[in-house]
């Protein structure tokens, strides 16, 4: 039932970190999107670094020895949710890149053929 | 050549040296195809190379891999209604000797794809060891999952016809377009065939299959054939 130093230093941390978060879909450097991951974590863990009786009640539940252990764990549980979710939308984003290239290939030399065909009445690389 | 339109497909990427030649190569062994260049994000005026032998370029303004650039080919070849993709590489190990060869069974209607392989029959390539053992894995991979032989997972020298070209659409992976791809297409009920055909050394320009890639390349296509097995055809 005791707020440990490396407890607050944690819960104060998540804190600050959910403000820079809100700060950056502020300024439209962060989508919502993506915010919302990072607001919902750093919110329970500071709530659990903030409330010592839900935090012991959540670290006995468990099984969990150490009060602390439960916040770090919480940590790294959600850096590994997050960085898959990363990975996932990286390569959506790369499938998304190459129809976008493909597309504005095919587009540009569309383009160039219709330029040289009104230029000289005569369509380039036309399959004859 | 037999009637049906035949588009011959160059993926190139900073191949100025050797595309060109390979370019007049073709024009001059064989008659009544056209040509395209697919431009991958090259930085070595591959584009201009190409365009200089008055071959229509498709340009990646950057770099996706060798088997995007062979997609969007293949997508230029199905809106202007070719009905086989010939994909040819641009560093001239490929012998446009053997593009009739090559194209016969698929215009003929015997397969769906046809496999350039220097391996069906005795050639006089030789690869280096690392090489010929993946290539012997790929190879027993494509076997195990297809019960088919397919000695040359790897050859950047194929055809397709339209059936084949429009699951291209779907199957074609961005890096390398090799076993996992050939599976995918066996899945959709395709018929792929190997032809036998002579390869030489490459001009100039580097392979697609450079030392980075070589631990890379194992894992990345064991996983994707596992996986392109697995997947149900639509």
């Amino acid at each position: 039932m005791h707020l440990t130093k490396i407890q607050l230093i944690t819960a104060a941390g998540a804190l600050g970190l959910v403000l820079v978060v809100l700060d950056l879909v502020r300024r439209r450097r962060l989508s919502e999107e993506y915010s919302l991951l990072w607001v919902i974590s750093t919110l329970v863990v500071a709530v659990l670094g903030f409330s010592p009786s839900i935090l012991t009640a959540v670290t006995r539940a468990l099984g969990i020895r150490y009060e602390s252990s439960l916040v770090f764990f919480a940590g790294v549980a959600f850096g590994v949710v997050m960085l898959l979710y990363v990975s996932v939308r990286m390569s959506r984003l790369a499938q998304d890149t190459q129809a976008v290239v493909r597309e504005l290939a095919l587009l540009r030399l569309a383009l160039e053929e219709q330029q040289d065909g009104s230029r000289r009445g005569v369509p380039r690389g036309e399959p004859a | 050549m037999s009637a049906g339109r035949i588009l011959v497909i160059i993926p190139a990427r900073d191949e100025s040296a050797s595309l060109p030649r390979t370019l007049r190569e073709i024009r001059a062994r064989a008659s009544g195809l056209d040509l395209l260049v697919v431009d991958d994000g090259s930085r070595d005026g591959t584009s201009d190379a190409a365009r200089a032998e008055r071959v229509p370029v498709l340009r990646h303004v950057v770099n996706l891999g060798v088997g995007a650039a062979l997609q969007t080919g293949i997508r230029y070849a199905l809106e202007r209604g070719y009905d086989v993709a010939v994909q040819l590489d641009a560093d001239g190990q490929h012998d446009p000797a053997f593009l009739d060869a090559l194209t016969a069974p698929v215009l003929a209607g015997e397969c769906d794809v046809a496999i350039g392989s220097r391996y069906v029959t005795r050639t006089a390539y030789r690869a280096p060891l690392s090489r010929r053992l993946g290539m012997l894995l790929f190879s027993g991979v494509v076997r195990l999952l297809l019960g088919q032989r397919i000695s040359d997972t790897t050859s950047g020298f194929r055809a397709y016809n339209r059936a084949a070209m429009a699951a291209c659409q779907q199957d074609l992976p961005r890096d390398f377009p090799d076993a996992p791809f050939l599976i995918a297409l066996a899945r959709r009920g395709l018929r792929l065939r190997e032809v036998a055909v002579e390869m030489r050394e490459r001009t100039a320009g580097e392979s697609f299959y450079t030392v980075g890639k070589a631990l890379y390349y194992p894992y990345k296509n064991l996983l994707a054939s596992l996986m392109a097995w697995l997947k149900r055809p639509a």
